[in-house]
C-alpha cells in the first residue's frame, strides 16, 4: 500500500519534471554563445592523454569564475568543483573526459561556421567539458536549485593507456556520498549507455632477431592475425575481437624487425574475455617457438562487465526525458566510459549532447543546432535524480 | 629625440599583465568609458562566427568589457553578415553608413566609417581572418588605454620584443614590415621603429584621436596612422601589446607587392605634404608586375589608388551626431 503511494508521488513528480524539460531547449538558447565559446577556448588548448594539465586548469578557472566550491585538481590531475545543493547529504557526479587522442603538436584551431564547430576532439570530449564549464551559469540563470551537491569533474587519463585512471582514482579515493553518476560525451545525441562490457585492450609486439632469422616481423604478425581470426567467438555473449591498428618495419627494402598490432577484445562476459585472452597468450607462445621470433602481449586497458539494468529507474526516466525532447535513442547500451562507475558499483549512465562526424580525426565536427536539446536532456536527468525519481 | 629604449620598457606590454578582467572592468566603469569592438570584414564567413561568439560570450556576457560588437562589411558575397548577425553582432554594410559620403572599397573605409557608426570612447579594431581568435585580442589592447590615461593608441604585436627576451633574436613583423616599412621609418621617423609590428591589423584607439586623423581607404591606413599620430602627439601616445600567436592566411608575395605599393604612396604623400622631401614627381597609381606565359613575359598593371578620407571631425553629420560645435 505504502509502495503504491510512493510510486504515485514519484510518477507525479516525474510528470512535472517532464513538463519542465519540454520547455528547456528554448530557455537554453540565450546560453548558446557561452557554451560555444567554452567549446572553442577549451578545445584550442591541447590535452593529449597524460598531458591534460593546461586544459584542466582552464576548466577549473571556469569553475572558480562561476563561484563553485572546492575548485581544485586532485592527485590524478582531475579538475573538480562542487555546485552545492541544499541538503549537503547526497552527491551526484557529472563527468566528462578531458583528454583527446591528438598530440599537442597538431593544429588545435577550431572553426565555427555552417552550423558546425570543427576541430580536433570537439565531439570526444571537448563539448562534454564545455557543457560542464557552462552548466553552473545555466542552472543559475534558470533559477534551478538542487538538493544534491553536484560534483563536476573533468576526468584525466581516460583514453588508451590512460585506461580511465582519472575517474577510477577519484571514485576509489573520494569520501563524498555519491549516489549516481552521469558521463557526458559530446556525441552522439541519443546515446544512452548504462553498461560496460568486459574488455581487454592490448598490443601484440613481434620481434625477429636478425642474428638468427631473416623473416619479416610483418609475416609473423600476419600469421598471428590468421590464428586470432580462427578463435571461435561465442556469439551469444556479443564477443568481438577488434583489430585496431598495425605498425612495423623501417623501410621497404629490408624485412621488418618489429611489428605491432593494437586490438581490443570485448564481451558481455568477464569469463569469456579471460578465456580468449588465455588463447591469445597460447598462440603467442607457439609463435615464439620459431627460431629468432618473439611475440608478447602488453595489456593497455581492461574493463569488467556490469552496470545497471534497463529497468533501473535512472534508465527508464532518462528514456522518458529523451522521448519528450524528441531524441531518437541509439541502439547500444554498452560503453567503456561506464567502466569506472561499474567497478565502483555506482549507478550511472552516459549520454551524448549532439550529432557529430569524423570523430577522432582532425576534421572532427559537431552540429550546433541540436546542442541545447542535448543540454536539456542532461538537466532533465539532474532534475529527475534530484526529485527522487531515479535513485 | 631617441627615447626608444625607455619607451619599450614603459609602453610595451604582454596580454598576461591584464588577466584580471574584473579589475579592468572596475577601472573602466570608474572612468565611465565605453568601448566598441569593430571587425572590418569582406567574405570572412569561415572565421567571423567564431570571433563574434568568443568576444560576445567572454567580453560582453561573462565580463562586460565591450559595450558593442560591430561588423562593418564591405559587401561580402558569402554569408559573412548573416553568420555574424546570427551570433549576436551588430552588422553594418559600409555603404549604408554616411551614404552621402559615397562608398569606397577598402578596409580603411570601414575603419573610418566605424568612427561615425559606433558609440565607444575607445574603438578596438580586430581583423576578421584570425584563426586563433581569443579574448586577449581585445582586452590586451584596451587595457593600456584604461590603466594609462596618457596612452592614446595601442598596437598589437605577435612576438616577444628584444627587451623581454632571454635570448637575442630578431623580433619583428612580416615581410612588408621588414623590407619596406621599418627601413622607411629608420630613414625618416626613427622612433617609430620601436613599434614592432606597425602593420598589424589589431589596435585600440581613443575616439579623440581617431576623429582627428585622415584615413587612407586601402593598404596605407596603418602606416598613415602611425605617422600622423606620432607627428601630432609623439611616441608617448603609443603603446604596444604582445598577443602571442596570430594565425591567419598567408599572402602570396605578389599581393604583398600591391600592399607595399599602396603603403609607399601613402608614405611619400606624407613626406611631401610635411616638406620632408621636395620635388617628388607626380606619383603614378600603376603598379607593374610581370608574369610568364609560354616563352614570353607579360606585363600586368594594377591600378592602386590610395584615396584618403578626411578626419571624421570635419564631417558635419559626425559633428551633429556627437554634439561637436
Amino acid at each position: 500500500m505504502e509502495k503504491t503511494a510512493n510510486d504515485a508521488m514519484t510518477s507525479l513528480a516525474m510528470e512535472k519534471i517532464l513538463d519542465q524539460v519540454r520547455k528547456l531547449p528554448q530557455a537554453l538558447e540565450p546560453y548558446r554563445e557561452m557554451l560555444l565559446a567554452n567549446v572553442v577556448m577549451i578545445g584550442e588548448i591541447p590535452g593529449p592523454t597524460f598531458g591534460e594539465e593546461d586544459r584542466v586548469n582552464f576548466l577549473v578557472q571556469r569553475f572558480t569564475e562561476c563561484g563553485l566550491q572546492n575548485c581544485s585538481t586532485d592527485e590524478a590531475g582531475n579538475g573538480l568543483a562542487i555546485l552545492p545543493g541544499t541538503s549537503g547529504e547526497k552527491c551526484l557526479l557529472v563527468s566528462a573526459h578531458s583528454d583527446t587522442p591528438f598530440p599537442a603538436t597538431i593544429d588545435h584551431t577550431y572553426t565555427v561556421s555552417g552550423g558546425k564547430i570543427r576541430g580536433p576532439g570537439v565531439a570526444d570530449d571537448i563539448l562534454g567539458l564545455a557543457v560542464l564549464a557552462t552548466l553552473p551559469t545555466i542552472l543559475e540563470g534558470l533559477g534551478l536549485r538542487f538538493s544534491y551537491d553536484i560534483v563536476l569533474m573533468g576526468a584525466t587519463r581516460s583514453l588508451d593507456m590512460g585506461n580511465q585512471s582519472g575517474l577510477r582514482f577519484f571514485l576509489a579515493n573520494t569520501d563524498l556520498p555519491l549516489k549516481a553518476g552521469i558521463a557526458v560525451e559530446g556525441a552522439s545525441l541519443g546515446r544512452l549507455h548504462f553498461r560496460s562490457m568486459a574488455s581487454l585492450g592490448g598490443t601484440i609486439s613481434c620481434h625477429v632477431d636478425r642474428k638468427v632469422s631473416q623473416r619479416s616481423a610483418i609475416d609473423v604478425l600476419n600469421q598471428i592475425i590468421t590464428r586470432l581470426r580462427e578463435i571461435d567467438m561465442p556469439r551469444e555473449s556479443n564477443t568481438a575481437l577488434i583489430l585496431g591498428s598495425i605498425s612495423g618495419g623501417a623501410s621497404y627494402k629490408v624485412p621488418a624487425r618489429n611489428a605491432r598490432l593494437k586490438f581490443q577484445l570485448r564481451s558481455d562476459s568477464d569469463e569469456i574475455v579471460r578465456e580468449v585472452t588465455g588463447r591469445i597468450n597460447r598462440i603467442l607462445d607457439e609463435m615464439a617457438l620459431q627460431a629468432g621470433v618473439s611475440a608478447h602481449l602488453e595489456v593497455i586497458a581492461r574493463t569488467r562487465s556490469g552496470g545497471i539494468s534497463s529497468s533501473h529507474p535512472l534508465v527508464v526516466q532518462t528514456r522518458r526525458i529523451m522521448a519528450v525532447l524528441g531524441i531518437e535513442p541509439r541502439y547500444s547500451i554498452y560503453s567503456s566510459i561506464m567502466s569506472g562507475y561499474v567497478e565502483h558499483e555506482l549507478p550511472a549512465l552516459g549520454v551524448g549532447i549532439t550529432n557529430a562526424d569524423n570523430v577522432n580525426y582532425e576534421d572532427e565536427f559537431v552540429e550546433i543546432e541540436p546542442i541545447m536539446t542535448g543540454v536539456a536532456q542532461l538537466i532533465g536527468i539532474l532534475l529527475a535524480i534530484d526529485g527522487g525519481c531515479c535513485v | 629625440m631617441f627615447n626608444i629604449g625607455n619607451w619599450i620598457e614603459t609602453n610595451t606590454f604582454h596580454h598576461r599583465q591584464f588577466w584580471d578582467l574584473l579589475r579592468l572592468i572596475r577601472e573602466k566603469e570608474k572612468q565611465g568609458l565605453t568601448i566598441s569592438l569593430c571587425i572590418p570584414a569582406l567574405n570572412e564567413e569561415k572565421t567571423i562566427g567564431k570571433e563574434v561568439v568568443l568576444f560576445k560570450s567572454e567580453l560582453q556576457d561573462r565580463y562586460p568589457l565591450l559595450d558593442e560588437i560591430a561588423v562593418i562589411d564591405s559587401g561580402s558575397t558569402d554569408r559573412t553578415r548573416e553568420v555574424a548577425a546570427d551570433f549576436g553582432a551588430d552588422v553594418y554594410l559600409s555603404a549604408d553608413i554616411l551614404p552621402e559620403m559615397g562608398f569606397k572599397r577598402g578596409k580603411g573605409e570601414n575603419l573610418w566609417k566605424a568612427i561615425y557608426q559606433l558609440k565607444g570612447d575607445i574603438i578596438v579594431y580586430v581583423d576578421a581572418d584570425i584563426k586563433n581568435i581569443h579574448p586577449r585580442f581585445a582586452y590586451g589592447l584596451v587595457a593600456p588605454l584604461i590603466y594609462r590615461p596618457e596612452i592614446k593608441y595601442v598596437k598589437a604585436f605577435y612576438d616577444r620584443p628584444l627587451a623581454l627576451s632571454r635570448e637575442i633574436r630578431p623580433s619583428g613583423g612580416g615581410r612588408v614590415t621588414e623590407i619596406l616599412v621599418r627601413p622607411l621609418f629608420s630613414l625618416f621617423f626613427p622612433e617609430l621603429t620601436a613599434i614592432i609590428q606597425p602593420l598589424s591589423g589589431e589596435y585600440a584607439v581613443r575616439r579623440e584621436i581617431l576623429e582627428r586623423i585622415p584615413f587612407p581607404v586601402g593598404y596605407g591606413v596603418e602606416t598613415s596612422h602611425l605617422i600622423d599620430v606620432y607627428q601630432e602627439w609623439g611616441l608617448e601616445a603609443f603603446a604596444q601589446t604582445d598577443l602571442d600567436q596570430r594565425v591567419h592566411r598567408h599572402q602570396p608575395t605578389r599581393d604583398l607587392g600591391k600592399m607595399a605599393f599602396g603603403i609607399l604612396r601613402t608614405f611619400l604623400k606624407r613626406l611631401r605634404e610635411r616638406g620632408i622631401v621636395g620635388d617628388l614627381p607626380e606619383l603614378t597609381a600603376n603598379l607593374r608586375q610581370f608574369q610568364v606565359q609560354g616563352d614570353h613575359y607579360e606585363q600586368v598593371i594594377h591600378e592602386i589608388y590610395e584615396e584618403e578620407r578626411p578626419p571624421m571631425i570635419e564631417i558635419p553629420a559626425y559633428r551633429e551626431k556627437f554634439g561637436i560645435h
